[in-house]
């Protein structure tokens, strides 16, 4: 039994916000000792296994995945997944095919000034940008798939990345903020909605994010959804509705990974 | 090799020195880029003015994705500043964006100084002074403005 001295007593003058961002980061930790930030390609057996015990719904699902899809990479689940998944997917579809390539290294190169025009502090978006840029010089140069591995493992550099795609979803939002705004919860801003829920490192994205993403990258993606829905098949939807993405990403609720189609 | 990290202190260090903004300073100490000093001049025309405040910057190998751990050496009576010296501010915390630099953390600061938040108080004598007793929020605050000079004279002896 514990002592009557160590009851939790509020104190109003003690810091608590230390102790908080202490046990997060402890429970940071654990994840990452556990997953690689983005795994080999797995055979989708890998997928089966980890539902063997699961009910009829989601083995339906699999079955169904299976029957399209080769491979899976799995993503660490820090609140960076999706920003994870999509970069390391696009940029992995350039080392195989480059035709879109340049227009895409176009893209990324006048988003800078486009985001210094937005407001964003231009000392600081150069030095993510400069990362960013790099990476896409490696692929250029045709790095192999391992190099991308290892950059995307790298919690420095990958974390880089994250960050510039999370200022471009950003950028693009507030660009768009006259449409955007109908779509955003609670009495809030376009900007300060990003502030809150786009910038800040762990934040998890929600449908807006996809759109800004894939509309200002000209990417689109697929994202497959496997969740509770009573139906024998995922559901699927691509992001522009119209178009035909090369990218798939597995959506589980609050969890994105990349897919391989047959 | 170089981290991200400290890469993108050595850049931080020299956005600082190149383009210093009004009434702050920082640097890293000798032999840790990932320690700072730090130093906030008082603002005009609040309490404050006149004083400088010494802070201790600590930053981790996951900056500028995290935000570093900042603290008053110095003593301070603010509603948002602990007696530990850290403080209570939105952007060290929760609403921490990578796109922050040092020269970012201790204006914000700096402001934070300008306009206390009584509205999430670190320190309540300090808030309530603030809200109720403006004239003796003042001289409490004049009495560390004196102290923080003492601090100075400690390190020159």
């Amino acid at each position: 039994m514990a002592a009557e001295g160590d009851k939790f007593v509020y104190d109003p003058e003690r810091n608590y916000d230390d102790a908080t961002l202490a046990q997060i980061r402890v429970m940071e930790n654990e994840i990452a000792s556990q997953n690689n930030i983005v795994s080999e390609r797995l055979s989708m057996q890998n997928l089966k296994d980890e539902y063997a015990d699961a009910d009829d719904v989601f083995k339906l699902k699999i079955k169904d995945l299976e029957s399209r899809y080769h491979y899976m990479r799995r993503t660490r689940g820090d609140g960076n997944c999706f920003y994870r998944a999509f970069g390391f997917a696009c940029l992995e579809m350039f080392l195989a095919d480059s035709k879109n390539l340049p227009r895409f290294k176009d893209v990324a190169q006048k988003s800078r000034d486009e985001l210094v025009s937005l407001g964003f502090p231009q000392f600081t978006i150069e030095d993510f940008h400069e990362s960013f840029m790099d990476v896409i010089e490696k692929i250029e140069k045709q790095c192999s798939v391992t190099e991308l591995s290892d950059i995307f493992n790298n919690q420095g550099l990958s974390d880089y990345i994250v960050v510039y795609l999370r200022l471009l979803v950003s950028g693009y939002l507030q660009k768009e903020a006259e449409f955007f705004v109908n779509f955003i919860e609670g009495e809030r801003t376009v900007k300060e909605f990003c502030n809150q829920e786009v910038e800040p490192m762990g934040k998890e994205s929600d449908h807006i994010h996809i759109i800004a993403l894939t509309s200002t990258l000209g990417i689109p993606v697929r994202v497959e959804y496997m969740d509770r829905v009573d139906s024998s098949k995922c559901t699927q939807h691509n992001f522009p509705e119209d178009s035909q993405p090369s990218i798939v990403l597995l959506y589980r609720p609050g969890h994105y990974d990349i897919l391989y189609s047959r | 090799m170089s981290t991200p990290a400290r890469r993108r202190l050595m850049r931080d260090f020299k956005r600082l020195q190149e383009d210093p903004p009004a009434g702050v300073s920082g640097a890293p100490t000798d032999n840790n880029i990932m320690l700072w000093n730090a130093v906030i001049f008082g603002p005009h025309d609040t309490p404050f003015e006149d004083g400088t405040f010494k802070l201790t910057i600590e930053f981790t190998e996951e900056y500028p994705n995290k935000p570093p751990t900042v603290r008053f050496v110095s003593k301070m009576f603010h509603p948002n500043v602990y007696a530990d010296g850290s403080i209570c501010l939105d952007i060290l915390q929760n609403r921490w964006s990578p796109t922050y630099d040092v020269s970012a953390i201790l204006t914000s600061i700096q402001s934070l100084l300008h306009d206390p938040n009584p509205n999430s108080p670190a320190n309540n004598e300090a808030a309530q002074l603030y809200r109720e007793n403006r004239r003796e929020y003042e001289k409490k605050v004049a009495a560390i403005v004196q102290e923080s000079w003492n601090d100075d004279d400690d390190e020159e002896d």
